[in-house]
């Protein structure tokens, strides 16, 4: 088959796995929807890996594809076709998202088994997997701004999937109004290119980037509002607030949606528009601060938070943080392969946390955790594995990534230097609050559900309380219905958490410095315009250094979680109560939440009342309905008072009137 | 005779019809002025018909009279449904209709 049609069919098999979900959702049992869901990502990353071998049999000039299935809108200035581009940059993301979605799915199968919602939940993870599908295969700006949306939506949908849960739902409308934020942003920064460019295509776009940086300011303003837009769906500062909260959703999609992929679509995007940055690199260089502001900002909150899923949220923001800095300091390949090995570890990090989280009986307070080490050896593996590779410790794959990240980063020199060492200072915090996670939740003494699951039977708890509020709910909707699942029991999540493991250990092989090139050498293709793709390169020194540098403080990190939270767990406490400004500035999260609800919400909400009640009542009930309303009425007062009803009075009217008009002619004639 | 005399037998009777609408309450009577109105018209366009020679105020008075059957027709209907209502007979007492 031709690379087009692959293309294609990566498209066609998860929207048709949708359509045919919801369409027999009466008709068949809901566990066949299951395997249909699963079974139509599986074919689209056959697809995907079919399309990277079509690809790689074209010459390295010809590796940028553009197919048009059909033109939307054709006329003067605009050409919005529904066209993908297959080149290196969207053949790896799909293989990215379509790989890790079906393992996902394959883990919901068990793990959503008694939920009741379990054939809409594959419906809509299906409708996720084609938009982020369709959003990186994108060839134009028209198509990506469809994905872009559809993504939004379907980020939408799984967050407020438990929809009788209040905490679920105001979640899901705070990610999808910020994510809007970012649709606006998008789409603004198109137009700033589309102006000067006059094509949607992306390849006619980039053609033009020159052009467009010669027109003052106009560059910069659409690329900065193309970070808008990165900022908003990749969660970062300050458009990060929804990304924790929307761990309110079911743990699947946490990992799926949250963590491995709709998150990157920021980095992808920036990956994507690197000629546009490349020509504005003062949008670039914003771009590079707010994700190494972001990196540390949410690793000091992952240091404090409590809740077991949270801390992986406030790791994915900041592992995001790297990589946006690593696009933005225009190492693409460097961000785009920790984007992949992130993709591995996190997801494995959350599938086992949703273990952890089932066989405490959906609680997931770190506080309330302890010892599950011997009841769940397999889940403890597979959070050991995660966390070494997402604290960088060597051979792990996150190693690997984020050390060429900041290696590149500390190459670009100038004060990009600064935000090198920042990046190594953020690595130092991320190992200590991956081990202080583990240690919390595997170590110390057994828990109640642990020393019930070591005697073989699995925690129930009494009632269903909701996991943020702790207020009880009804057990038809919420985690975590009537039955739990744990990966010890299931064989389809202990292979899909085996599977990423595997890629969360050896993954980072594609890419050892001055060994392996892969990653590098197969995205070449996509920027090969790119002044920087190829020179920014750093010296044999800042390599090994860093390498050396990174190795150490991931274990130092380990080293000293181990210390607080094992060795000695009083210390802990004592740290927090000498410290209890910064500690309380951080579990309220830097009041980013306070910040924009008094820089945004409080004054559009006074607006809001202000038009309500002043523009509404007074100007337009009282100007422009009144104010006619009043006139027709007082005229028609006036008018009234002719009509008395009495039919004699009509009468006489008449003959008067009659009369008068025969007298008028009689006179006139005469 | 000269036309005259028929058009001011027409304008006495008419005055009377006119008159008559205007004092009396009881619809039956207003029915039957408004009938001695019609018929004054009627008497006017057959002299004047006369007077010129030709025949086209006799058919203008031979629909005046159609219209005049079919009114009150319509008109008496109207007395009995108010009298089936037991509404006062008297149109000053009739006045819903006001504004």
């Amino acid at each position: 088959m031709s690379l087009q049609t692959l293309g294609w069919m990566v498209l066609l098999f998860p929207l048709g796995g949708t359509v045919l979900i919801a369409c027999t959702s009466q008709l068949l049992p809901s566990k066949l929807h299951g395997l249909i869901g699963t079974l139509a990502i599986a074919l689209s990353f056959a697809s995907a890996v079919g399309a990277l071998l079509a690809l790689e049999d074209l010459g390295e000039e010809e590796r940028q594809v553009v197919t048009v299935a059909w033109d939307y809108a054709s006329t003067v200035g605009v050409d919005a076709q529904l066209s993908l581009l297959l080149d290196p940059l969207s053949v790896f993301m799909a293989l990215v998202v379509s790989g890790v979605s079906t393992l996902i799915h394959v883990y919901s199968l068990s793990y959503m088994e008694s939920d009741r919602g379990y054939t809409r939940f594959f419906a809509y993870l299906n409708f996720f997997v084609f938009s982020m599908l369709l959003l990186v295969l994108a060839g134009n700006f028209f198509v990506l701004i469809v994905g872009w949306a559809f993504v939004g939506a379907a980020s939408y949908l799984l967050i407020s999937f438990w929809y009788r849960r209040t905490t679920a739902t105001a979640a899901g409308i705070k990610a999808f109004v910020i994510n809007v934020v970012g649709d606006v942003g998008l789409v603004l920064g198109t137009y700033f290119i589309f102006k000067h460019t006059g094509s949607l295509d992306f390849l006619k776009a980039f053609d033009g980037a020159e052009e467009i940086a010669r027109n003052d300011g106009d560059l910069v303003a659409g690329c900065l509002l193309l970070l808008v837009g990165a900022f908003a769906k990749s969660a970062q500062v300050p458009l990060h607030t929804w990304l924790p909260d929307a761990m309110e959703g079911p743990t699947p999609v946490s990992a799926l949606i949250h963590a491995a992929t709709m998150v990157t679509a920021g980095v992808y995007l920036i990956a994507r528009m690197h000629p546009f940055f490349e020509q504005a690199p003062i949008a670039a260089d914003v771009g590079a601060i707010i994700g190494c502001a972001t990196l540390l900002i949410a690793a000091t909150i992952g240091l404090v938070v409590t809740d077991l899923k949270r801390v992986i949220a406030y790791s994915t923001m900041s592992q995001i943080g790297y990589m946006i800095m690593a696009v933005c300091s225009f190492a693409y390949a460097a961000g785009l392969f920790h984007l992949m090995t992130h993709a591995f570890f996190k997801a494995l990090l959350f599938m086992a946390a949703g273990s952890v989280i089932a066989a405490m009986a959906g609680d997931q307070n770190l506080d309330r955790m302890g010892g599950f080490r011997r009841a769940m050896p397999f889940t403890f593996g597979c959070m050991v594995i995660g966390g070494l590779s997402l604290s960088g410790v060597p051979p792990f794959a996150g190693f690997f990534s984020k050390d060429e990240i900041l290696a590149l980063v500390l190459a670009r020199e100038d004060w990009h230097i600064v935000l090198g060492v920042l990046g190594y200072v953020g690595s130092f915090l991320t190992a200590i609050y991956t081990w202080r996670m583990i240690f919390r939740a595997f170590f110390g003494d057994p828990v109640e559900p642990a020393r019930e699951l070591e005697s073989g039977h699995l925690y129930h708890a009494p009632e269903h309380t909701n996991p943020a509020t702790g207020e009880v709910e009804d057990s038809d909707v919420g985690f975590p219905g009537p039955e739990h699942h744990i990966a010890e029991r299931e064989w389809s999540m202990k292979l899909a958490m085996g599977l990423l493991a595997v890629g969360a250990i050896f993954s980072g092989l594609l890419q050892v410095p001055k060994v392996t090139d892969v990653i590098h050498k197969f995205l070449e293709p996509s920027f090969h315009e790119s002044r920087f793709y190829e020179e920014l390169e750093p010296s044999d020194g800042v390599t090994w250094i860093g390498l050396a540098v990174g190795a150490l403080l991931a274990l130092g990190g380990i080293a000293i979680a181990y210390r607080l939270w094992v060795k000695d767990p009083a210390r802990p406490g004592a740290i927090r109560a000498r410290l209890a400004g910064v500690h309380g500035f951080f579990v309220r999260k830097w009041y980013f939440d306070e910040l924009i609800d008094t820089v945004i919400v409080r004054p559009f909400a006074m607006f809001g009342r202000f038009a309500r009640d002043v523009f509404e009542r007074v100007v337009i009930d009282g100007m422009f309905v009144g104010g006619p309303a009043g006139a027709v009425r007082a005229g028609s007062a006036a008018v009234r008072a002719v009509q008395s009803g009495f039919l004699r009075y009509y009468a006489a009217l008449l003959l008067v009137g009659v009369t008068g008009l025969g007298l008028y002619f009689l006179v006139a004639a005469s | 005779m000269s036309v005259e005399w028929y058009l001011v037998v027409s304008a006495l009777v008419f005055s009377i019809g006119a008159g008559g609408i205007l004092v009396r309450r009881n619809p039956l009577v207003i029915l039957l002025c408004l009938e001695l109105m019609l018929n004054a018209g009627n008497l006017a366009l057959v002299a004047f018909a006369r007077a010129h020679g030709n025949q086209d105020g006799h058919i203008f008075a031979l629909i005046v009279m159609v219209v005049a059957a079919c009114e009150v027709a319509v008109g008496l209907g109207l007395i009995v449904a108010i009298y089936r209502r037991r509404l006062p007979i008297d149109v000053d007492e009739l006045r819903e209709l006001q504004g």
